[in-house]
């Protein structure tokens, strides 16, 4: 039996976190969904299903696993939705062929190998749409993450399932005498390679804090759990608040609450972010700001895909694409999508919630820029900084992102232009 | 199709407009960066403002390689020409 791990047709209510990974690798608590997919069904091999563009770049961090590859499958399965969060499932991949459904979507598919030879094609999702006619249906109460602010939503929760499935704790690390935890020790681990300066308090009474090999956490930082920090990840000096998810090799300082990094990039400085996922290799300016609460308490809407969507929640902040950068003192409005690869002047103003890709926003206006060969040249400086290597598929895939979000930008553009001369 | 002429006046005017400066300090040999102080963010909307005075596309690069106003009136003229002609 495999375990087949697949997006459905909502990825672009992931943009722009998805444009450049499948929507299961988002991480959520100290792991990506697919991780805590992995390991809830542990004993089975695993095959994956994303976007053809993403395949080439999402296969070098699967090692051999299967990607995209439809003979791979001709096994008895346990398909699975990539957006299932799924923490303490009592659900079991062995059983009876079934469709376990939640409202419109897809859970997961119990499948045998005489149907999936009878019925699998050219295509897993008419496959799926298939066995969703043929196979009874059972519904089942499992969450299904349908945005970004979903996951962010659930990051407190499933930072505390992480810790308990992962079952580490203890200060295993250097952590300075006038270092403490307050709190209840148990609930926290601190890896052996980690070290702890002077000044630093790990907080655990809101919940368990997990600090990977690594990590250097500087004077006067304060963590609040549940958190998690990842491998090779500086904590500045920072403010972090609960449920926090800092992915390996960040550089994060002043306040941040509730929010995912999901590595590779940089917080230095002070400023607040809150409520918010950022990509990988996103650079925040000094004094970078979120705002994740409005000021009437009202639920938040989020402006995605050019369509508005009520979050039905009150705090929201940000979703800043991969490779983004911002200037000193750029402000964000309250249930922001901001574009990867752009690169923003912030200034004084709070800036528009809809930010696109591959762009210069300066001035409150959208810019073609520098062109994406000067932004190509950029990411490969940056990823080469912390000694990963640029790739002609890392190249290719982010073209093909270029290109899928070219309609959005020069809308945006062509309105900026005409504000130009009419100034 | 404008003429070459009507074309660099209305370089100037919109160079004037984004950059702030007398009109008659633009020369065809006039460097927008050296001579008239564009910044670089100043020369991404120089490039703006040509695409919406000419209602033309140009390749960012290649536009932001134009150094001159009269190499300018030259390129203009010549992308002009491939989306209007």
């Amino acid at each position: 039996m495999k375990l087949v791990i697949y997006e459905d047709s909502t990825y672009e209510n992931f943009y722009p976190l998805s444009l450049v990974r499948p929507v299961f690798e988002l991480r959520c608590g100290a792991t990506s969904l697919s991780e805590k997919l992995r390991r809830s069904f542990s004993n089975l091999d695993i095959a994956y299903f994303t976007r053809d563009y993403l395949a080439e770049t999402f296969q070098t961090t699967v090692g051999n696993a299967p990607v995209n590859d439809l003979q791979a499958i001709d096994d008895d399965l346990f398909i699975v939705n990539g957006r299932w969060l799924c923490m303490n499932t009592q659900i079991t991949a062995e059983g009876p062929e079934e469709v376990g459904v939640k409202e419109d979507s897809i859970v997961y598919v119990r499948v045998q190998q005489e149907t999936v030879r009878k019925y699998l094609g050219q295509n897993i999702n008419e496959f799926l749409n298939t066995v969703l006619e043929v196979l009874p249906q059972k519904a089942v109460d499992e969450e299904l993450v349908s945005y970004c602010w979903n996951i962010v939503h659930h990051n407190s929760e499933a930072l505390v399932a992480d810790f308990q499935t992962l079952g580490q704790s203890g200060v295993h690390g250097e952590m300075h005498d006038l270092s403490c935890v307050y709190g209840d020790e148990s609930q926290v681990f601190v890896a052996s390679e980690a070290v702890i300066h002077p000044m630093v308090v790990l907080d655990s009474t809101g919940g368990p804090i997990t600090v990977e090999d690594g990590v250097t956490i500087f004077p006067h930082s304060r963590i609040e759990g549940p958190c998690h920090v990842g491998r090779d990840t500086q904590i500045v000096g920072g403010k972090i608040r609960e449920g926090c998810s800092i992915g390996p090799v960040c550089r994060v300082g002043g306040e941040v609450e509730e929010a995912i990094i999901h590595g590779y990039s940089n917080k230095y400085h002070d400023g607040f972010l809150g409520h918010a996922y950022v990509g990988e290799w996103v650079n925040l300016g000094a004094l970078t700001t979120n705002s994740d609460l409005k000021n009437d308490y009202s639920t938040v809407e989020v402006k995605l895909n050019g369509q508005p969507i009520d979050t039905n929640d009150t705090k929201v902040g940000s979703f800043i694409g991969d490779h983004t950068k911002t200037s000193i003192g750029t402000l964000f409005n309250t249930g922001s999508i901001v574009g990867m690869m752009t690169n923003i002047l912030g200034g004084s103003e709070i800036l528009p919630k809809t930010i696109p890709s591959f762009c210069l926003f300066a001035n409150g206006k959208a810019f073609k820029g520098f062109g994406l060969r000067k932004l190509l040249q950029t990411a490969e400086t940056a990823m080469g900084r912390r000694k990963v290597a640029f790739t002609e598929a890392d190249r290719s895939m982010l073209t093909h992102a270029y290109e899928l979000t070219k309609d959005e930008r020069q809308e945006a553009v062509k309105k900026s232009r005409r504000q130009i001369l009419s100034n | 199709m404008p003429s070459n002429e009507e074309i660099r006046d209305r370089i100037i005017n919109v160079t004037t407009m984004i950059l702030n400066i007398d009109p008659s300090q633009i020369k065809d040999e006039s460097d927008f960066s050296a001579d008239l102080g564009a910044e670089s963010l100043q020369s991404v909307e120089l490039v703006a403002g040509f695409e919406e005075e000419f209602e033309i596309e140009m390749d960012e690069e290649e536009a932001l390689s134009v150094s001159s106003v009269g190499a300018a009136v030259e390129y203009i003229a010549k992308v002009v020409a491939e989306q209007h002609g």
